[in-house]
């Protein structure tokens, strides 16, 4: 008895130790980017690579006074938020009716949506935008990005929708109620949490979306994620002040992602599996 | 219960019905089924360089078959992908397991899995290409304290696959793992405690029950990475475009720059036409794979 309790407590403490190296190879990339950010930047480049330094802001005022930075933030807030805003908007009622109706083609049409490369869609609406004049838009961008963000919430709250008992809408609509107020009374409210996991993927999902604003913006209307890859490409790269820039970019995604953490996972899966 | 008892007829119903999902429904067609369409018929066309178009049936098509960067950009993105996929699953079926049997799972350890996959790729991309250059990266100057030679890593044309793989593991294999925990906490716990009575080892237990049971949560998982490794792109443009030479020139890659840099939108629309044929049939195998492993 004393020996297997010896070795369980054995296994536990070897458990713990592999957990703890993980945690240490998962964390260090990032955690090595936030400190070459506060480098003074003759030390972000030295070599051997040093860990001691006095912390310094000089790499973000660089980046702040080289670069627009405030415009790209901007920028990129607006076309996320339109984005997932769009995204709600026309995916609520559908997720509704699609989770009513038990009619799933519009669902796996979205699954479809998300599943074919981003090129597929850019190339004919690069041919359609230019000529329209829309490329550099915001609404050419907010509109690509909604194809991000349309099919997120739509997979998010139809498990949501199927979850909540029919008996209570039968009962509305004895009532007298039209379907569409029993969606806004009666079904929002009772997926609030849902609604929030979708809102807040959506935001994730958009903000860090590449491709689409890499050939639909122009200089003025640049999201930080695209104009991040321009910093690398202007010759005498300032790998302090990229830090510092990849430092904030990366931010907001992070902190909305740790607030819904408990629920992100199976929203992320696209109802594959529950749980 | 008749209709009757209703205040609202059926027919009216599917009139609100229709209302709730139209909007949906005409952003679909209009920014997904249309270009799609469009794609193929673009297809179809060969652009001279002043952008002027005409019809030229399968020629773009006739072209790919004979085009080497056409299967060096195959060969590339299944490289990767197989790659990629082994690693993350194997990692992700590791954590899992630890994850499983911590008990108990704070926030905070949470918030640290999912940060690597809900941080840009583009973030990722720059931050592992400071880490990994080959001459002032940490990643070297580890590699030689432990007394191992450097690596050009991203530089290199015969690492730059398995580096790019690296990176997409480090940023994946979390969310594999909890995916796969998922799957952990819905097995019924039962079954070990049989197989403990039994007398069967961890290792066999493991083997015989939870992998066998975890089957479908883990084609799954596949499926959820194969969309996203074989139409890669994000980290391997930001990284090196392609490079060094044509070494990590993804179908993706290949097919971006060839209609947003030489502007031959008729043979991109070819690619990435096939490309999306590859995604779809890899996931309708691995859906069926699904059907059969489930229990």
């Amino acid at each position: 008895m004393n020996s297997t309790l010896l070795s369980e407590t054995l296994i536990r403490r070897l458990n713990t130790a592999q957990l703890v190296l993980a945690g240490i190879l998962i964390m260090s990339p990032t955690a090595w980017m936030v400190l070459s950010s506060f480098k003074p930047s003759f030390e972000v480049t030295a070599y051997p690579p040093t860990l001691v330094f006095s912390p310094t802001l000089e790499n973000y005022v660089e980046l702040m006074q080289t670069t627009p930075f405030f415009s790209y933030a901007v920028n990129s807030l607006v076309v996320t938020l339109g984005s997932a805003g769009l995204g709600l908007l026309f995916g609520i009622p559908a997720a509704f009716a699609v989770s009513w109706t038990r009619i799933s083609w519009p669902a796996v049409l979205a699954l479809a949506a998300r599943m074919a490369p981003g090129t597929l869609f850019l190339l004919p609406w690069y041919v359609m935008f230019r000529q329209v004049g829309m490329i550099g838009s915001y609404t050419a961008l907010i509109l690509s990005h909604a194809v991000i963000t349309l099919p997120i919430v739509i997979w998010v709250l139809l498990p949501s929708f199927d979850n909540i008992p029919r008996s209570i809408f039968e009962a509305a609509q004895v009532d007298g109620c039209s379907i569409t107020r029993v969606l806004w009374k009666i079904a929002l409210p009772l997926v609030g949490s849902g609604i929030a996991v979708a809102a807040i993927l959506s935001f994730v999902f958009s903000w860090n979306y590449f491709l689409f604003a890499l050939v639909l913006s122009n200089g003025d209307s640049k999201t930080l994620i695209a104009a991040a890859f321009n910093f690398v490409g202007e010759g005498s790269t300032q790998w302090g002040a990229l830090m510092a820039a990849a430092t904030l970019i990366a931010l907001p995604p992070l902190v909305l992602a740790a607030i819904v953490q408990r629920w992100l996972v199976s929203g992320l899966t696209l109802g594959a599996v529950k749980g | 219960m008749t209709y009757a008892a209703y205040a609202v007829t059926p027919d009216r119903q599917r009139a609100e019905l229709a209302t709730l999902s139209a909007p949906a429904v005409l952003f679909t067609l209009a920014m997904i089924a249309f270009p799609v369409v469009y794609t193929v018929w673009l297809g179809f066309h060969t652009f001279s360089s002043t952008g002027r178009q005409s019809f030229s049936g399968v020629g773009n098509y006739s072209r790919l078959v004979a085009d080497h960067e056409f299967w060096h950009g195959l060969w590339v993105t299944l490289a990767l992908y197989v790659l990629s996929l082994a690693l993350q699953l194997v990692l992700g079926i590791w954590l899992a397991l630890l994850l499983f049997h911590a008990k108990r799972l704070p926030g905070i350890v949470r918030s640290l899995f999912i940060s690597p996959f809900m941080m840009p790729p583009v973030v990722a991309g720059l931050m592992w290409l400071v880490i990994l250059d080959p001459s002032i990266g940490a990643a070297n100057y580890l590699l030689t304290r432990v007394g191992l030679p450097p690596s050009d890593w991203l530089a290199s044309p015969l690492w730059v696959i398995p580096t790019i793989a690296m990176i997409d593991t480090w940023q994946w294999a979390p969310y594999v793992a909890l995916i796969v925990l998922g799957g952990l906490q819905s097995l019924p716990p039962s079954v070990y405690e049989a197989a403990q009575i039994d007398g069967a080892s961890p290792l066999t237990t493991f083997r015989r029950i939870t992998l066998p049971l975890l089957l479908p949560t883990i084609v799954t998982a596949t499926i959820l990475r194969s969309v996203d490794l074989l139409r890669f792109f994000d980290i391997i443009y930001i990284t090196t475009q392609g490079g060094p030479g044509n070494a990590s020139n993804t179908l993706n890659i290949y097919g971006f720059r060839v209609g947003f840099e030489f502007f031959n939108i008729g043979y991109a629309s070819a690619l990435m036409l096939t490309l999306t044929a590859i995604v779809f049939g890899v996931v309708l195998a691995f859906n069926r794979l699904r059907g059969a492993v489930a229990w």
